[in-house]
């Protein structure tokens, strides 16, 4: 694919300039969530979290299955609001339609929309005329080479390019963080580590805070300047990792070729503590 | 993904498709000789057997005969007065009742209190064989073509109500809560996503209910009419003249087949992200 993609050398070289900045885009202040049963019981799903994302950060949240990720994911993305504590993103309270861009397992993009007309969804949401919102929606497309698929329908692209136009669609709006959650898990083992390779260099090109959630340990310790262990539910954190080796070696695959790659893995996985007798819930 | 790799992807697709279709056009035409062989074996048969006594075609009518009476009703205007005036009032009560009720079923979508109320009035009105209305309407509404337009349109409103609204009930939460996040209203989600995700499913309820309307057009022929293919059908029957009412079945079964390639079509166009991979 086209240059900018795959530049490691200017992520290598980031390392020593500006990172880590130290303004906080997100913060969990004591977050708890409890729901309650239609038989009058409360689940409690998410117990005091606290943990601040700084400005360019790319933080993992691994937990074992059942944990409640997808808690967390729907109280970042605004979905949900904790039961108690707070949430705060760039100072102010994520309300719905905050600056917050998701990309899940599924692309969710619009079968009935051609790609170009998926990227541009936030824009449209935002009132941007069609010209005005085509052209950023062009740069953009050629910026990361789908230009050519612009007047194509999703249905007609491989899982990979679609996650990329879904990232796309993300980026376009400009948010202030992106939320990961399993972006990759329906994809092929190859695919999945040439976008994860993909993503990380776009979205530290374009200076974004990105947060992870995930299953798959070796992704985060790939990809990420900092993973958060989680505890069986109901969650909080139980170990803060600074990783930072994509960041250090320039590429995820490098990453995963690092001498400490496994001992961050063995160390995660003990600390998961998943009992593979017992099953995962 | 690299250039490499997305080409491959490309002409891999490519070349499946060409040979897809290849395949398709074989196939196609040698079903096709085997049908046209088959239904000439039957006339045949037929024909031969009424020649030789074996059929009785007073009871069965017989292939010249429906030949010469279908020349007949061509040529005296009749056949064709008939198919229209079946076409007009089907068509005119599919689409009204098709298209209102795709409507209702979108508008059900912004109030889940009035659907749930409503619910199993339209399921019981779904589960009612629309024709047992037939004698109703035709008191209310005479004998002549708007009866019979009513029919239709009863006959198909409530299906196209039901399927759209649980079309409706079948988007992915996913993508409404990506509007959600992205700020979209209610109305924007509505248009945006709602509308155009419950489009397949009111496109199968236009399918199924061109064969609706017609079941209640022809129905309601038959109890009571001064024009159309179900009323030439019920009285050449009552006058044993078995050799009209084949010519008004087989006109009947080209309307159907007609009308229903037409919402096919209509359907492929409005559908366009439906096509197959290029």
């Amino acid at each position: 694919m086209n240059a900018p993609m795959f530049n490691s050398t200017t992520l290598a070289e980031n390392k020593s300039v500006s990172w880590p900045l130290l303004q906080s885009v997100i913060s969990f202040d004591g977050v708890n969530k409890t729901f309650s049963m239609p038989d009058g019981g409360n689940v409690k799903v998410i117990e005091d979290i606290t943990l601040d994302i700084k400005h360019e950060e790319f933080v993992s949240i691994v937990g074992p299955s059942g944990c409640g990720k997808s808690t967390m994911f729907n109280i970042i993305a605004g979905l949900l609001e904790p039961s108690a504590g707070t949430i705060t993103l760039r100072g102010h309270d994520p309300k719905r339609g905050a600056r917050i861009g998701y990309m899940l397992q599924r692309d969710l993009l619009f079968p009935w929309r051609t790609i170009i007309d998926n990227v541009c969804l936030g824009l449209e949401v935002q009132g941007m005329p069609k010209t005005q919102r085509y052209e950023i929606a062009r740069d953009y497309l050629a910026r990361y080479g789908l230009a050519d698929f612009a007047k194509q329908y999703p249905n007609t692209l491989s899982g990979g390019m679609r996650q990329r136009v879904a990232l796309i669609r993300t980026l376009i709006t400009e948010p202030d963080l992106i939320l990961l959650d399993e972006p990759f898990s329906a994809l092929d083992y190859q695919t999945r580590l040439v976008l994860e390779e993909e993503i990380v260099s776009i979205l530290k090109e374009a200076h974004k805070t990105v947060v992870l959630i995930t299953h798959d340990i070796g992704e985060a310790i790939a990809m990420s300047d900092r993973v958060a262990v989680m505890t069986q539910r109901p969650t909080s954190v139980k170990k803060i990792y600074d990783v930072g080796l994509s960041r250090k070696l320039g590429s995820c695959l490098k990453a995963r070729s690092d001498a400490r790659y496994q001992t961050f893995f063995d160390s995660i996985w003990n600390d998961l503590d998943i009992q593979i007798s017992g099953g995962e819930s | 993904m690299s250039e490499a790799q997305l080409h491959t992807h490309i002409i891999r697709a490519g070349s499946v498709k060409e040979n897809n279709e290849s395949l398709a056009g074989n196939t196609l035409l040698t079903d096709n000789l085997w049908r046209g062989a088959g239904l000439a074996l039957v006339i045949m048969l037929w024909q031969v057997g009424v020649n030789l006594g074996w059929i009785n075609s007073f009871l069965m009518g017989s292939p010249v005969g429906i030949a010469g009476e279908a020349w007949r009703l061509i040529q005296s205007g009749q056949l064709l007065d008939d198919t229209v005036a079946t076409v007009s009032a089907t068509v005119m009560g599919f689409l009204l009742g098709s298209i209102l009720g795709s409507v209702a079923g979108l508008m059900l979508w912004f109030s889940r209190t009035t659907a749930r109320i409503i619910d199993p009035f339209m399921v019981a009105l779904n589960g009612l064989p629309k024709i047992a209305l037939a004698p109703m309407i035709i008191i209310w509404f005479g004998s002549g073509m708007f009866s019979k337009v009513m029919l239709a349109f009863v006959a198909t409103f409530v299906v196209a109500l039901l399927t759209a609204y649980q079309g409706t009930h079948q988007i992915d939460r996913n993508l409404i809560n990506l509007m959600r996040s992205l700020g979209a209203s209610r109305r924007e989600i509505f248009s945006k996503v709602v509308a155009p995700a419950t489009l397949p499913w009111i496109i199968s309820a236009f399918r199924l209910n061109i064969g609706f309307a017609l079941i209640a057009e022809i129905g309601g022929e038959f109890i009571s009419s001064d024009r159309g293919l179900g009323r030439m059908i019920f009285v050449s029957g009552n006058l044993f003249n078995l050799n009209a009412v084949w010519v008004g079945v087989i006109m009947l079964m080209i309307v159907a087949i007609v009308l229903y390639v037409i919402v096919s079509q209509v359907a492929k166009r409005l559908l366009p992200w439906e096509k197959e991979p290029k």
